[in-house]
């Protein structure tokens, strides 16, 4: 795997880690970790090209997660989407290295939306660190879940926290997509279809046009 | 090498070019068929192929605009060394495809007639031009283009909807959940939900198998039952032994005789970058719109500055694209239905056609002309999730909960030609074949401004009926119009009429200055519907044909 991490953001972390402290100390009430300015060296891998073989898709850029990263993303994805039943965990379905595949894409969506995952990794492990000692991979579930509940919903987003809350959205959005796409994400969600079917397409089941009915009654609407 | 020599050539392997070769060849005319992209075999398209395999998911990148999956090969809105110049405060996007059989590959099969008064703009509300032709005139056309094509959708008489002949139409698709919740709330207001009209089979044709319910029609269909010409004229004309096709062939230029006919064209082998010519007894331009006014433009005429068939100085005026805005709403109503399979057709199964043309003779809208709405929603295969909140079992069961229950709503309505929207030749830029590239200007006016807000207010007002609510509250007018070009619906640029004066082309799509050269594409379009032009462009293009046929047979040509 190539690192195009460099080291100025490793020091970028460490500095956002290390300034992070003093200030809590010091009960300002601003307590949090500042979010890490990072510099990436830019992706300069081809893309697929204007004529892929779309019978054999192969991903031609290099993965560009560290280490560090890639277990923070995991641990991210898994508090996302965690398993539950008979559902699989994120990590289990390849979610953490889809992100990896997007953020070092060499298109200009994901070098955007790589600059706020970088930083937001960065973020996320030290302000896990400044709460816990531990990485966010490293600390308990009550631990993640407490960084989680201050950026994860729109309504109630920790005050200064809007740019780790930014990164958690787009987490969440890359997430879902990655999920839902595999063969378990399609039966988790109920979807039914990429399934030729022979003869008349059926239409609704009787189930789905009873509920359809219901509806259109409950909304004093007259049936179609 | 020698010159080659053909009946006829035809540039562009589109809805026009292969329609009118198809013809021909029924007719015994040798044809010729130069498309400036690569051979495509529709066997490539990656029908059923799973978007977890695609990079990215499949999403759309630079490199594939519309997702990796999409037919379109070696194009887009953008090809490298192939650009194209904007007038400053001009937005304007341009989508090519360099490929055999065009945009027909990818397009979403819709295919709504004109009506009588498409054709007769003028004449209704006094703004633009008439056609010269009337949809009387057209009806045959359109019946024999749908029977050939295949097209579902059915009769209801609708003011300006034209019924098909009998027989013609196939069966359409049964309406989805969604689709008849919104039927019923829209029926609420009075607005028709009618059954939409595509180009994909529900019966068979010819060698062509019906719909099989699955895989975006965008990614090409191998089986044949989304119409493309790669699995129907093209092969059939190929068939009849009287067609060549030539792939990287990129026409730049007419080459006119001593008389000023047209002895045929001049293109560039994309391959080698070798210079070639074609010689014809009749050549058709189909390459596109854009293309098409850019070869006549570019080619010189001796004593001449404007171009070629450009005595009216009406080639490359009149540039038109479908208005667009898009609005998205959410409804309680549909979260957590039951399961089942919604993908249909892929498209549309229902839509809203324009239902105001008796408000609108009456002066009660503050636009002159119509607009239909294009919707989607169900469970369609799970992309974008976003807007959900949280994170967890919370986060799944919101995710299992919200699925299916999203309506997008899209205007797709008539602009009206005027004076700032037109290409011309740029003065420096060229493309990597040296070939002087096109500058485009573009802009809106009022009319199209006040049909988006009336799209605006009217989604807004369906959406209450449903118990929904809006995902965004609608833009102004402004910001929610979609760029000229974006909606890949761009026609005009050679419009005919029945005056030489005003027009580039005869009712035949025959230029009035060259009397054995023809359009047989979206340049013709002396108007722009609402209704997508694909339909009609064909209708023309075997009208244009027919009479190319008869003159061939008569020694006119």
């Amino acid at each position: 795997m190539t690192v195009a991490v460099d080291r100025r953001t490793t020091l970028a972390w460490l500095a956002a880690a290390l300034s992070a402290l003093p200030e809590a100390a010091r009960g300002t009430g601003l307590e949090g970790t500042q979010w890490p300015t990072v510099t990436l060296k830019p992706v300069t891998a081809p893309g697929y090209g204007v004529d892929p073989d779309m019978s054999d898709p192969k991903v031609p850029w290099p993965l560009t997660l560290t280490a560090a990263e890639r277990k923070a993303a995991t641990a991210l994805c898994d508090m996302i989407l965690p398993a539950d039943g008979t559902a699989p965990a994120a990590s289990k379905l390849g979610v953490p290295a889809f992100v990896d595949e997007w953020v070092s894409a060499p298109y200009p969506n994901q070098q955007r939306d790589r600059k706020t995952i970088v930083a937001g990794l960065a973020w996320l492990d030290a302000e896990s660190r400044r709460r816990s000692g531990k990485v966010f991979a490293a600390s308990s579930m009550t631990q993640r879940a407490a960084i989680c509940d201050d950026i994860a919903f729109k309504d109630r987003i920790k005050p200064g926290h809007e740019k780790p809350a930014a990164f958690f959205t787009l987490m969440r959005r890359l997430t879902l997509r990655a999920y839902f796409s595999t063969a378990e994400g399609w039966e988790q969600i109920g979807y039914l279809g990429n399934t030729p079917i022979d003869g008349p397409y059926p239409g609704p089941t009787p189930e789905a046009l009873a509920h359809l009915d219901k509806i259109i009654a409950g909304l004093g609407l007259a049936a179609a | 090498m020698a010159v080659e020599s053909y009946d006829a050539v035809v540039v562009g392997s589109g809805a026009g070019g292969a329609m009118a070769a198809w013809m021909l060849t029924r007719a015994g005319a040798s044809v010729l068929m130069l498309e400036a992209g690569r051979d495509y075999d529709p066997a490539e398209a990656p029908m059923l192929n799973f978007t977890r395999d695609a990079p990215l998911r499949g999403v759309g990148t630079p490199d594939k605009d519309f997702g990796y999956y999409d037919a379109t090969v070696d194009g887009g809105w953008d090809i490298p060394g192939e650009p194209y110049a904007m007038a400053e405060g001009t937005e304007f996007k341009w989508w090519r495809s360099r490929m055999l059989g065009g945009r027909t590959n990818h397009w979403a099969r819709n295919s709504f007639r004109m009506g009588p008064y498409d054709f007769k703009p003028f004449t209704r509300d006094g703004l633009g031009v008439d056609w010269p032709v009337s949809y009387e005139e057209m009806a045959p056309w359109y019946d024999k283009t749908e029977t050939i094509v295949g097209v579902y959708g059915n009769n209801p008489n609708l003011e300006n909807h034209p019924n098909s002949g009998d027989g013609v139409l196939h069966d359409p698709p049964t309406p989805r959940a969604w689709e008849l919740f919104l039927k019923a709330g829209a029926g609420k207001l009075n607005i028709p939900v009618v059954p939409a009209r595509r180009a994909v089979l529900t019966r068979p044709v010819d060698e062509r198998s019906p719909c099989y319910y699955a895989s975006e029609c965008g990614r090409g269909c191998a089986i044949g039952a989304a119409f493309q010409t790669t699995t129907s004229l093209i092969p059939q004309a190929r068939a009849t032994k009287k067609l060549t096709v030539r792939t990287d062939a990129m026409v730049h230029e007419v080459i006119l005789d001593r008389a000023g006919k047209a002895a045929g064209v001049r293109f560039i082998d994309r391959k080698t970058g070798a210079q070639r010519e074609a010689r014809g007894r009749v050549v058709i331009l189909a390459a596109s719109t854009g293309e098409t006014a850019r070869i006549l433009l570019n080619t010189k005429v001796a004593g001449r500055s404007e171009g070629l068939a450009n005595s009216s100085g009406q080639l490359g005026r009149n540039l038109m694209d479908t208005v667009g805005a898009d609005l998205s709403a959410t409804f309680p109503a549909l979260e957590g239905r039951p399961r089942y399979n919604e993908d249909g057709a892929m498209g549309l199964h229902m839509y809203i056609p324009f239902w105001l043309y008796k408000e609108q003779k009456a002066g009660k809208l503050n636009f002159a002309r119509g607009y239909h709405f294009e919707v989607g929603g169900g469970f369609n295969e799970p992309g974008d999730l976003g807007g959900l909140d949280g994170y967890g079992a919370g986060l799944r069961a919101r995710a299992q909960r919200a699925y299916g229950s999203t309506i997008g709503f899209t205007i797709r309505g008539e602009m009206i030609p005027n004076a700032k929207s037109y290409c011309e030749i740029d003065p420096v830029l060229k493309d990597r074949f040296g070939i002087p590239a096109l500058r485009f200007h573009f802009g809106w006016t009022d009319q199209e401004r006040a049909m988006v807000d009336h799209f605006h207010k009217t989604t807004q007002d369906i959406v209450t009926a449903m118990g929904g609510k809006l995902n965004k509250p609608p833009e102004t007018a402004d910001r929610a119009l979609r760029k000229g070009g974006e909606i890949i619906h761009e026609v005009g640029t050679a419009r005919m009429g029945a005056d030489r004066r005003t027009s580039v082309t005869d009712p035949y799509g025959r230029c009035w200055d060259v009397d054995n050269l023809y359009i047989g594409d979206g340049a013709v379009f002396a108007s722009k519907a609402h209704k997508n032009p694909t339909l009609t462009i064909m209708a023309l293009a075997m009208r244009s044909a027919d009479h190319i046929a008869t003159r061939l047979r008569k020694g006119e040509l």
